[in-house]
Formats: structure tokens, C-alpha cells, sequence
């Protein structure tokens, strides 16, 4: 019993979280509206998170996502307003994610800093930037090409599952398929196994001929592309870009590993037990908003429902 | 008399049992053994005594009366005291720190701890072991190894008076002394009998075990086979009743003599760590490096797998003008490394066999450039294990789930992916047992019959002698002599570290 709350307590507990809405919401809730509405909702964050699945294989974690993607998103916006094409925007923007990030795992790898304390110091670095560059104003209007906006709104058409007025948003599809490239790349090639092995023990694994360093490096730039990539989604979902606008990003995210964690016998992070985190919270969110709870409320909930699932986790586990 | 009876103990893993209604009886005042094969129970059993593991099925006596062992403070209040295979010291605390700790520091008014008195207490923990070269104010990582297995004696000396020790468990406390180190335990572990503790002694070492036990306790697969004095037995009768069949203590014999093609050749090669290595190896050459403890034997091994930087010196190797850089070039360049800690070099212990044993062939064991296959990993891995001989329950298990030897196996089948053109093997058979010994052995005979050329340390100097062809003699970290093993004697060899 006890080690069946341990395995499942958190998928049981997903179900009951839906279940409990589908009861509580049963006009609203479980729609094939609301169900698209939910995915596109959570798509930044769920990016977000499965590239922060990747360090975190390796047992570090990155804290500077949520202000790379405000700077992400502020970067592809200056680059609008100077009237350059959309994807000089888009370009630019993930190069600064991918800059950012292995500036991160250079400071975490090469030069020895805890991922805590250099993903701490450069969360401020990049998070001043996109106030500086902003001038700490939103950039909007204009200044934004409809064509990049328009990506977030459009989708591909549900006619033929005869759901007419419906479509499957590109940011969810955006979502699936980087959840499908983070999941080929940990589980299905020799860099991704490597990083898990350095997770699993980083001496035995340098001593076994794994690049520790350069492999850490290049997690920390791809989870630094994924920040990046989600500060793409939202500016172009809200049509505009400010220097916040990512920041609520990272403690989610980092929860949403944690919660998948807990799905696995050994505690490690499998991005689709993270899709499961993400998809938690998501629910979440959007059910007790339906509900019309107050967002303080929600978020004391939110961050019980975490440690809960932890715990449960936790209970009984022998140590190896 | 008897102190401890331990009966009917049980403990199941899944459907495999550590151990199967095992016992176990120790007297007051005695130095009993402990021993059996990797996977016999004997781990198991210890971490049932400490309370660690909750068994299935046990019943303890102490001093004839029925007493609970429900955890770790049932385990402390009966007087149980451990020494663990791997040490575990907090190496950045200082030496008193990490005599004291397990209990109250004493404290001055009530707050502020009382250094005096902690170093006190450390010092004269320490004077009960007879030492007195250790500074108490030193931290316990600067100590060589054998020094810091004498702090965890005498933190063990310093339990709380109201449960005085009764037994001491030593689980392969020499494993990583020398000859010297482990003369010193053995008086301390006189000493301790002499005040009427009882010490429960675990070790693959025979010859240890016939000189300072007095009885021995042998396990087989989660069983007990039988006790005995060990006035009453012998070397042989221990091994068959450990292995269940006749096997000599003795070294597989070498097929032919290694090739004349040089293999490597270092000239006056100098490292941070080590200096003077002046040799060459022939192709399919074993060589031994020996030296007390710390004298610079894993270092001349870590250089060939480019973790030490040679500073100065002639090398030609594998037609280069050069060692490898790093252990990843070295791994390319077919130079395996089974290193001695294998808990922290070595296994990523959460991670299965297949994970560990494949991670630096993942590269060739994919399918096409890009993606890795499982299928690959485990038809190759399944190999492998079989020709290290290893015992498990599927490929997917994590290796914590392996006793030490098994574990070690799966270092050997990660080092053997693809045939080594140089074996890296330092103490190779460090806490593995009588059996899983003798198929490290063949191994590395077989792979020297087939070319590989080996390079290993040991500080079990008949092992040495009986495996290699030459041995390097370290001291202080300079090359000292090399020498043929044909006719050397574990003694004149031991001689040659001192003189």
C-alpha cells in the first residue's frame, strides 16, 4: 500500500485533481475547448520545463531561465522595432538564449560555481539587461510584426475531427515537439545517457571517458535556447514584450521536474514525467481560476499540492 | 560464554533471499569471522545488526535473554559498534570532529562548544589505539588512508558510557592498509578482546583471518554452512565450505610468455604526483606496482589514463609521443581504468547494470550516428556479464541492489567493452571475494593472452607476485626498482618497500 502511494501517489493524485474539477466544472471543465485552451496555456511553461529536465538530469539546475526569457522576448522585440524581418527577431533571440545559457554552464563547469549561486547571480545579470535594453518599458504595437504575433493565435484546424470552430494552437504543437526532441536527446542518444550518468555520479563518469565538462556546458546552453524559446512563445502570444514578463516562470518549472521526479523508482527526471508536473499544474491553474479561487489561495494550494507530492514520495524510502 | 545469538533471520528481496533463516553466535571476548563468497549475506547480516535493514524473520539474544533490534538505537544500545568497508568520515572536519561526533560535544556554559575538551576526548581516544602520530586539529581528508580507518576506530572508542561497546563489526577493515597499518589494527583489535569486547570481523583475507580469529562463521547464499574454531580448520575446508566446491587459493598460470613487440616505453617521466618511471612493457606484459601505502601507485595508473600530467620525460606509446590527455582520449585510445573506489569512481549505483557497464561504448553500440540502441546495450552488456561471470537478477537492476564483488564484476565488463589495448587495474580485487577473485584472475590472464597489456596495484603482495610478470616497486613516490616476480617472495618483496 505504502509503496503503491509512493510509485503512483502523484499520477492518483492528477487524477483527483481532474476528476475533482470535472465534478465541480461540468459544463467547462472537461471540453475539448478547455482541454486546447489548457495546452496552449501551459505551453511556455511546459518548454520551459523540459529543457530545465536537462540539467537537472545532471543533478544542477538553472535559476535564470524565467529572466532569459524576459530577455529573450525583449531582445526579438528591440530587433522588430528597428523594422528587421521576423526572423531576424527570432534568430536573435535564441542566440541570446543560447549565449546566456553557456555562459551558465561556463561559470557552472569550467570555473566551479554551484549552479545554485551562478544561475542566482546571472537570473540578475540577465534580468537588468532586459531592463536595460527595454528601457524598462513594454514594447508593443506597432513595434510587433502581425506576423509573429499571429503564430500564437492560428493553429491547425480541427475541422476534420469535427470540432469546427477549434483549432490545435501552434504553440501547443511548438510544445509537443520540443517535448519530443528533449526526449530523443536524453533517452534515445549516447549525450543524453551521458548526462545521466554524470547525474549519477560525475567522478566515475569523467573517469569513464564522458566529457563531463563540455557536455555540462552545452545542457546548460540548451536549457538557456529553451528559456529563450518560451520568451518567444509569450511575446508573441501577448503581442508585446517587457522585462517581466518571463519571471514567474522558473519556480514553476523547477516544480514541475520536482513533481515528475517523484513518478520515477529512482528519483530521477524523465521529461515525460515532467510533462505530467507541467500538466499538474496547468489543471491546476485553470480549474481553480474556472472556480474563480482566489489567486493567493491558488497559489498556497499550488505549492502544498508540491510538497505533498514530494513527500509522499519520500515516505518509507530506504536510502541505497 | 555467549554473548550474542542471532537465529532464524530472513530477509527477501523481491523473490531472491540475502538470507535464509541464517545465524549467527558470538562469544564474550572473542575475535569471530565472518565469511563467505560476494552474495552470501554476509553485508546483509551486518546491516541487519545495525539496524539498518529490517529483517523478515529474526530473533537476538544477548547475554541469553531476548532482546528488539528495531533500529539503528536498539543496534546502539546493545553495544554494537561498526567500521565500514568505505569509510564514512567527513574528510573536511578535523580529525577530533570526526572522533566526537556521534555524540553531545561538550560544550562550555551550556552553548559554545568546548574545543579543549573535544580534543581531549579525541587524543585520548587515540592513546587507546596506541597512536600517537595524529594531530588531532588536522583534517581527517589529509590523512592517509590507513590513518583516517584509525580515526573511525577511536571514534568508535568514544560511545556514550551509559551503553559501553560489546561488539565491534568490521567489515574489511584492512581492505585499504598496508602490512603495517593492518599490524597496528590487529593489536588494537587485541587490545579490545583483552577488555572483553567481542569483535566480529569480516574479510577476505585468509590469512588474516587464521591469525587473529577465533572462530569463524562461514555463509553461503544466504545460509549458514557452519562454525568452527579456527584451531580445528583450515584454509582449504574454509574455501570449500564458502564456494561449495574445491577450489586452490592459487593464481591461473600464465599461457605463454608475453610477445617481444614493445608495447610502451616511458623514459625518466615525471608527474605532479610521481617521479623517476623509467620502464617499457612488452605487448601482452603484466605489471605490478607495489609500494606502502600512498607512495605514488595509483598515480603512475592515472597517468597512462591522462588525469596526471606528465611534466617532463620521454614517452612512446601506442606509436605517440604521448600520454593521453584525458580520460576520454585515453578511453579512445582502448586504455580501460577500473578504478579502486569503485562506490565513488567507479559505479553510478542508482543506474542499472546495462547504464553503467556501456557508458564509454555508447557511441558504438548505437544505431547510425545519432541515436543510441537499447537493444544493442543490452546483447552487449548480456556478453559481457556472462564472461565476467556475474550474478544478477536482470539487466535493468541498479547496481546498489549487487553485492561489492558483483558490483566490481560490472566495472570489469564496462573496462572489457571493447578488448583494452592497456588494462588499468588499481586493487583490482579489493573487498571481492575467494571466488569472484579467482574469475578476476582468468580475466585478466585471458586478456593478456590475447594482447592486452595490463598495469595494476594491489597491496595483497601475493596476489601480485602471482599475477604479474614484473612489479614496480614505489617509494615516496619515485620509481624504486622493478623487478621479475619469478622466485620473488611476498617478503623479500615487502623488504624492498622499506630498505
Amino acid at each position: 500500500m505504502l509503496s503503491l502511494v509512493r510509485r503512483f501517489g502523484t499520477l492518483i493524485g492528477f487524477c483527483a485533481i481532474i476528476v475533482f474539477f470535472w465534478t465541480q466544472l461540468p459544463d467547462t471543465f472537461m471540453t475539448p475547448r478547455n482541454m486546447l485552451n489548457i495546452s496552449q496555456q501551459i505551453s511556455m511553461l511546459a518548454v520551459v520545463a523540459f529543457t530545465m529536465t536537462i540539467v537537472m538530469v545532471m543533478g544542477d539546475f538553472d535559476l535564470s531561465v524565467g529572466s532569459m526569457a524576459s530577455l529573450a522576448g525583449v531582445a526579438a522585440a528591440i530587433v522588430f522595432s528597428h523594422d528587421y524581418p521576423v526572423y531576424a527577431g527570432i534568430a536573435a533571440a535564441l542566440a541570446v538564449g543560447a549565449v546566456g545559457g553557456l555562459f551558465n554552464g561556463f561559470l557552472v563547469s569550467y570555473i566551479g560555481i554551484l549552479p545554485f549561486v551562478a544561475t542566482l547571480g546571472t537570473l540578475t545579470m540577465f534580468s537588468g539587461a532586459a531592463f536595460l535594453v527595454s528601457g524598462g518599458k513594454t514594447i508593443f504595437g506597432r513595434d510587433i510584426p502581425s506576423g509573429f504575433s499571429g503564430f500564437a493565435r492560428s493553429g491547425i484546424s480541427l475541422e476534420w475531427l469535427g470540432l469546427q470552430p477549434l483549432h490545435l494552437p501552434y504553440l501547443t504543437i511548438l510544445a509537443i515537439a520540443v517535448l519530443v526532441l528533449v526526449w530523443i536527446g536524453l533517452e534515445h542518444t549516447p549525450y543524453g545517457r551521458r548526462l545521466y550518468a554524470i547525474g549519477g555520479n560525475y567522478e566515475a563518469a569523467r573517469l569513464a571517458g564522458v566529457k563531463v565538462r563540455i557536455l555540462r556546458m552545452s545542457a546548460f546552453a540548451l536549457t538557456g535556447l529553451g528559456a529563450a524559446t518560451a520568451g518567444l512563445m509569450y511575446a508573441s502570444r501577448v503581442a508585446s514584450a517587457n522585462p517581466t514578463q518571463g519571471s514567474g516562470l522558473m519556480l514553476d518549472a523547477i516544480a514541475a521536474v520536482f513533481l515528475g521526479m517523484t513518478m520515477s523508482e529512482e528519483g530521477e527526471p524523465r521529461v515525460f514525467a515532467t510533462l505530467v508536473g507541467v500538466l499538474i499544474l496547468g489543471v491546476l491553474d485553470n480549474g481553480l481560476t474556472q472556480m474563480s479561487v482566489d489567486s493567493y489561495v491558488r497559489e498556497v494550494l499550488v505549492g502544498a499540492i508540491v510538497v505533498l507530492a514530494v513527500a509522499s514520495s519520500s515516505i518509507g524510502k530506504q536510502r541505497a | 560464554m555467549t554473548f550474542l545469538k542471532l537465529d532464524h533471520v530472513t530477509k527477501r528481496y523481491g523473490a531472491a533471499a540475502a538470507l535464509d533463516n541464517a545465524s549467527l553466535e558470538i562469544a564474550a571476548g572473542e575475535v569471530h569471522a565472518l565469511m563467505g563468497e560476494n552474495g552470501a549475506g554476509k553485508s546483509t547480516l551486518i546491516k541487519v545488526l545495525a539496524g539498518v535493514v529490517k529483517p523478515d524473520n529474526c530473533s537476538l539474544n544477548i547475554d541469553g535473554s531476548k532482546v528488539p533490534l528495531d533500529g539503528p538505537d536498539d543496534a546502539a544500545r546493545h553495544g554494537f559498534r561498526f567500521i565500514h568497508q568505505e569509510l564514512n568520515i567527513v574528510p573536511h572536519l578535523s580529525v577530533a570532529e570526526n572522533i566526537v561526533m556521534a555524540q553531545a560535544y561538550p560544550r562550555r556554559f551550556g552553548v559554545a562548544v568546548d574545543w579543549r575538551r573535544v580534543h581531549k576526548k579525541a587524543r585520548a581516544a587515540l592513546e587507546r589505539l596506541d597512536v600517537d602520530h595524529i594531530d588531532t586539529r588536522r583534517k581527517t581528508a589529509r590523512l592517509s588512508t590507513g590513518d583516517q580507518m584509525l580515526v573511525k576506530i577511536a571514534a568508535t572508542l568514544v560511545s556514550s558510557d551509559a551503553h559501553p561497546a560489546r561488539l565491534y563489526v568490521m567489515d574489511e577493515p584492512t581492505a585499504a592498509l598496508t602490512g603495517q597499518e593492518c599490524d597496528k589494527l590487529f593489536a588494537v583489535i587485541e587490545g579490545l578482546k583483552q577488555s572483553g569486547a567481542s569483535v566480529l570481523f569480516v574479510s577476505h583475507r585468509m590469512n588474516e583471518v587464521m591469525q587473529i580469529c577465533d572462530r569463524v562463521t562461514i555463509y553461503r547464499d544466504g545460509r549458514t554452512i557452519e562454525t568452527t574454531k579456527i584451531a580445528e580448520t583450515s584454509r582449504e575446508r574454509i574455501i570449500e565450505a564458502m564456494t561449495g566446491r574445491a577450489i586452490r587459493d592459487t593464481y591461473p598460470a600464465r599461457a605463454h610468455a608475453p610477445a617481444k613487440e614493445i608495447f610502451c616505453a616511458v623514459e625518466k617521466l615525471r608527474t605532479k604526483h610521481v617521479s623517476g618511471l623509467e620502464f617499457s612493457l612488452k605487448r601482452g606484459e603484466i605489471l605490478g606496482v607495489a609500494g606502502l601505502a600512498e607512495s605514488g601507485q595509483s598515480e603512475v595508473l592515472h597517468a597512462f589514463l591522462g588525469d596526471e600530467k606528465p611534466l617532463s620525460g620521454k614517452v612512446e606509446f601506442q606509436g605517440k609521443q604521448s600520454l593521453p590527455s584525458a580520460p576520454s582520449v585515453a578511453w579512445k585510445r582502448r586504455i580501460a581504468y577500473v578504478p579502486r573506489e569503485r562506490r565513488r569512481e567507479g559505479l553510478m549505483l542508482r543506474r542499472s547494470i546495462v547504464d553503467n557497464a556501456v557508458l564509454p561504448h555508447l557511441a558504438q553500440l548505437g544505431s547510425g550516428r545519432i541515436f543510441s540502441s537499447r537493444r544493442k546495450e543490452r546483447a552487449h552488456t548480456g556478453a559481457i556479464a556472462e564472461r565476467v561471470r556475474l550474478k544478477f537478477g536482470r539487466l535493468g537492476q541498479p547496481c546498489y541492489q549487487l553485492s561489492g564483488g558483483n558490483q566490481q564484476k560490472v566495472v570489469f565488463a564496462r573496462a572489457l567493452g571493447k578488448t583494452p589495448e592497456l588494462l588499468l587495474l588499481d586493487e583490482p580485487t579489493r573487498g571481492v571475494d575467494v571466488g569472484a577473485k579467482f574469475d578476476i584472475y582468468t580475466l585478466v590472464r585471458e586478456l593478456s593472452t590475447a594482447g592486452s597489456t595490463t598495469i595494476m596495484t594491489s597491496s595483497d603482495l601475493p596476489e601480485l607476485i602471482g599475477m604479474c610478470d614484473r612489479i614496480l616497486v614505489m617509494r615516496d613516490h619515485r620509481q624504486h626498482a622493478i623487478v621479475e616476480t619469478d622466485g620473488l617472495t611476498p617478503a623479500r618483496l615487502l623488504q624492498m618497500f622499506y630498505e
